[in-house]
């Protein structure tokens, strides 16, 4: 199963926030949609689901056009909301019908979910005596209840404590061995590495960055080391590189551990590694530069602005 | 279909499960019924004319209840045999004098009191005179007749041939061959009255749900999950069903008791209670219908605005138009075949009361109630998928509340 957003384009009031979206995710993977606040990847979704009509531009899913009714989505939205006066299984088992689930199997998959998410105490009680984290719990759980083949989650991890998060990253990593198609969208970049294999930073209502994490960072990561040494400071590395090794690389940026530097056009590491050889620097860490996914991140949506 | 059944289960339970909507059905019932039942536990003879309760053997002991009228003859015209005749309810006593008859009604022994001071000439003393006091107009019937009596006695008249000859008894028999309004405008009224407390009141209730989805976050969930049309008409006919369900089980079980005690209240509730059965179905078909249409528009209404507390706002419009119907409707009643509610039978805002009232009162042809009927099933469907579109397009519109000509153009472009 393929799902592909293709040039998307949306307006609202005569003014255009996407301006040709393209985005493409297959089952068993992850999509991790990153951007700014109003960058547009609410929008996004929101056309993904339907609840928008895009001006111009298609969305399909093999090939064919994706019509989101036909397909049990599992679909949280970024606004969050159930029915606060009512019964929190009854709601399920009415969400799960809504999306073609029988009420017998609704009944089931509700308080396997409860269950999963560590809610099923509250099964009977009314959704607003709950606090607000088994709230977002049992909104997850309704989100997931009908056996969706794709799931869509927006912002899934605001609000929720570091315990419950940790049961939600195992709940999505579950639903991508299950070969489902997962697309979420976050500002916590620590998730988004740690479950998606494809990304897409929008901003500003355009992909500019998008494909898959491994190679988005070995491309931000090449021609890049990180330097440490044993025998002096990170102040007085950085100022040796600048007077003694100026021709093989300059110092791109310090972290709190270590510098990185950038090797100069045509210079190759070994050189580098040569060149600290023969001096009296005592290396503490030297290798390849792995950018995190926030550097990438600051670096593109900064670059942009 | 098959979502749209989900919908209407979900919501119906809802109703069902609702504490306070099944006790207040319940609660108006019984009061209904045992308010109707009344006549055969207490008397109420004094209301309905019927002695329902107790025997003749009662009749002695309630001698000592009866009120107590005074007066006081100071011409000798009075007969106090013909009095008690006249006032069977009171009893009648005569004074010593204007003074001890002052002071008895002062003192509330005696309910009333007449000083007659001449032939045609009284004067009458009661403590507080109530807005239904008739015994001084009584009184002055008897003066007449005691008058009368005397008059005939002095020419040597016979007054029962005179009383005759006036009031010569006449034999009608009343042969109506098509509506008796005299006796079905007040039930037409009551059946007008209920189904605009019905509309009101649940297209309200209506409006108020389809707001607290938005207000409560829930839309993009349901949206999202099923058609705007199986949501908007699962509500709305949920909220009719439950509507029919409370007016029905209220309406039912009051002319049921009626029925059974149809005797004790000597028929004195016929004009309202005692409705005919293709008069019922009218009101069954339009009242539920019209019912219908307007809930529909609530629902759309409650979609345009986000908050609770803007829904009567939303819905001022709409009352508008309710009200104005309302008001024609029931001043056309004394004209049910009149050109305007003519022209009001066939307007779907308007045709749940007054083809009903032409049915139940005037003179109507079978294709008009076909062809209005048809009109209004198609004004249903109609509203309830331009609601549905309202429905949709509100779906993410939170903040201020949208005007319906805004929502209108949106609609028609979005199409």
């Amino acid at each position: 199963m393929k799902l592909e957003v293709k040039g998307i384009r949306k307006s609202f009031g005569g003014k255009e926030v996407l301006h040709g979206i393209d985005l493409h995710v297959e089952n068993g993977r992850a999509l991790g949609l990153l951007g700014r606040n109003g960058a547009g990847k609410t929008t996004t979704i929101r056309i993904l689901m339907d609840v928008f009509h895009a001006d111009s531009g298609e969305i399909l899913l093999d090939g064919r056009k994706f019509v989101p009714a036909k397909h049990r989505i599992g679909y949280l939205p970024e606004e969050r909301g159930l029915y606060p006066k009512r019964k929190v299984i009854d709601q399920m088992v009415y969400l799960a019908c809504l999306r073609g689930m029988g009420a017998i199997e609704a009944r089931e998959s509700a308080r396997k979910w409860l269950a999963r998410l560590e809610v099923a105490e509250y099964e009977t009680r009314k959704l607003e005596t709950l606090s607000k984290g088994n709230q977002q719990k049992v909104q997850l759980a309704a989100t997931l209840v009908s056996n969706p083949e794709i799931v869509i989650l927006d912002e899934p991890f605001s609000g929720l404590d570091p315990v419950n998060s940790q049961i939600l990253k195992e709940v999505v990593n579950e639903l991508i061995a299950e070969d489902r198609l997962v697309i979420f969208s976050s500002h916590q970049m620590s998730y988004v590495e740690e479950f998606c294999d494809e990304i897409a930073i929008i901003n500003q209502g355009e992909v500019v960055l998008d494909g898959r994490l491994k190679e988005i960072k070995k491309e931000y990561g090449s021609n890049r080391l990180v330097l440490a040494a044993e025998n002096c400071s990170l102040e007085e590395l950085a100022d040796r590189v600048k007077r003694e090794w100026a021709e093989l690389a300059v110092v791109a940026d310090r972290k709190r551990e270590f510098l990185i530097l950038e090797l100069i056009e045509g210079v190759d590491r070994r050189m580098l590694m040569a060149a600290l050889a023969g001096s009296d620097v005592e290396v503490e860490r030297f290798g390849s530069y792995e950018p995190s996914l926030n550097d990438i991140f600051v670096k593109k949506v900064g670059e942009e602005e | 279909m098959n979502r749209f059944l989900v919908v209407l289960k979900y919501e119906l339970k809802e109703y069902f499960t609702n504490k306070v909507f099944m006790g207040l059905t319940i609660a108006l019932a019984l009061f209904g019924a045992a308010a109707l039942f009344l006549p055969r536990f207490v008397d109420m003879s004094g209301f309905t004319g019927v002695k329902t309760v107790g025997g003749a053997d009662d009749a002695d002991e309630d001698q000592g209840e009866k009120d107590i009228f005074l007066y006081v003859d100071q011409v000798g015209a009075v007969r106090a045999e013909i009095l008690q005749e006249m006032f069977p309810e009171v009893l009648w006593q005569a004074a010593e004098d204007a003074d001890a008859l002052q002071k008895a009604v002062e003192s509330q022994e005696a309910a009333a009191g007449f000083l007659v001071t001449g032939k045609t000439e009284y004067e009458y003393f009661v403590f507080n005179k109530s807005m239904t006091d008739h015994n001084a107009a009584m009184f002055e019937q008897a003066m007449k007749l005691f008058y009368r009596m005397d008059y005939c006695r002095e020419r040597d008249l016979d007054l029962e041939e005179i009383s005759l000859m006036y009031d010569v008894p006449i034999t009608v028999t009343e042969q109506i061959l098509n509506k008796d309004s005299g006796s079905n405008y007040w039930y037409c009224y009551l059946l007008v009255i209920i189904v605009f407390m019905l509309i009101v009141y649940y297209g309200q209730m209506i409006a108020v749900s389809v707001t607290n989805e938005k207000s409560n976050r829930a839309i993009e969930v349901l949206v999202t999950s099923t058609s705007p049309n199986s949501l908007l008409f699962g509500k709305v006919i949920a909220g009719a069903i439950a509507g029919v369900f409370q007016m029905g089980v209220l309406l039912g079980v009051i002319l049921l008791a009626y029925q059974v005690n149809r005797e004790q209240w000597g028929g004195m509730l016929d004009m309202f209670l005692h409705i005919p059965g293709e008069v019922l179905a009218a009101f069954a078909f339009f009242g539920l219908g019209g019912y219908l249409f307007y809930a529909f528009l609530y629902g759309a209404m409650g979609a345009l605005v986000s908050k609770t507390e803007d829904v009567s706002k939303s819905v001022s419009g709409l009352m508008v138009v309710i009200m104005l119907v309302y008001f024609f409707s029931l001043l056309q009643l004394n004209n049910v075949d009149g050109e305007v509610i003519k022209v009001l039978s066939f307007l779907p805002v308007s045709s749940y009361s007054t083809m009903f009232a032409r049915i139940a009162m005037g003179t109507v042809a079978a294709w008009e109630i076909v062809v209005s009927f048809l009109i209004l099933v198609l004004s249903i469907a109609g509203t309830g998928l331009l609601g549905a579109k309202l429905y949709r397009m509100g779906t993410l519109r939170y903040g201020n509340p949208i005007k319906l000509g805004a929502a209108l153009k949106d609609i028609r472009k979005s199409n």
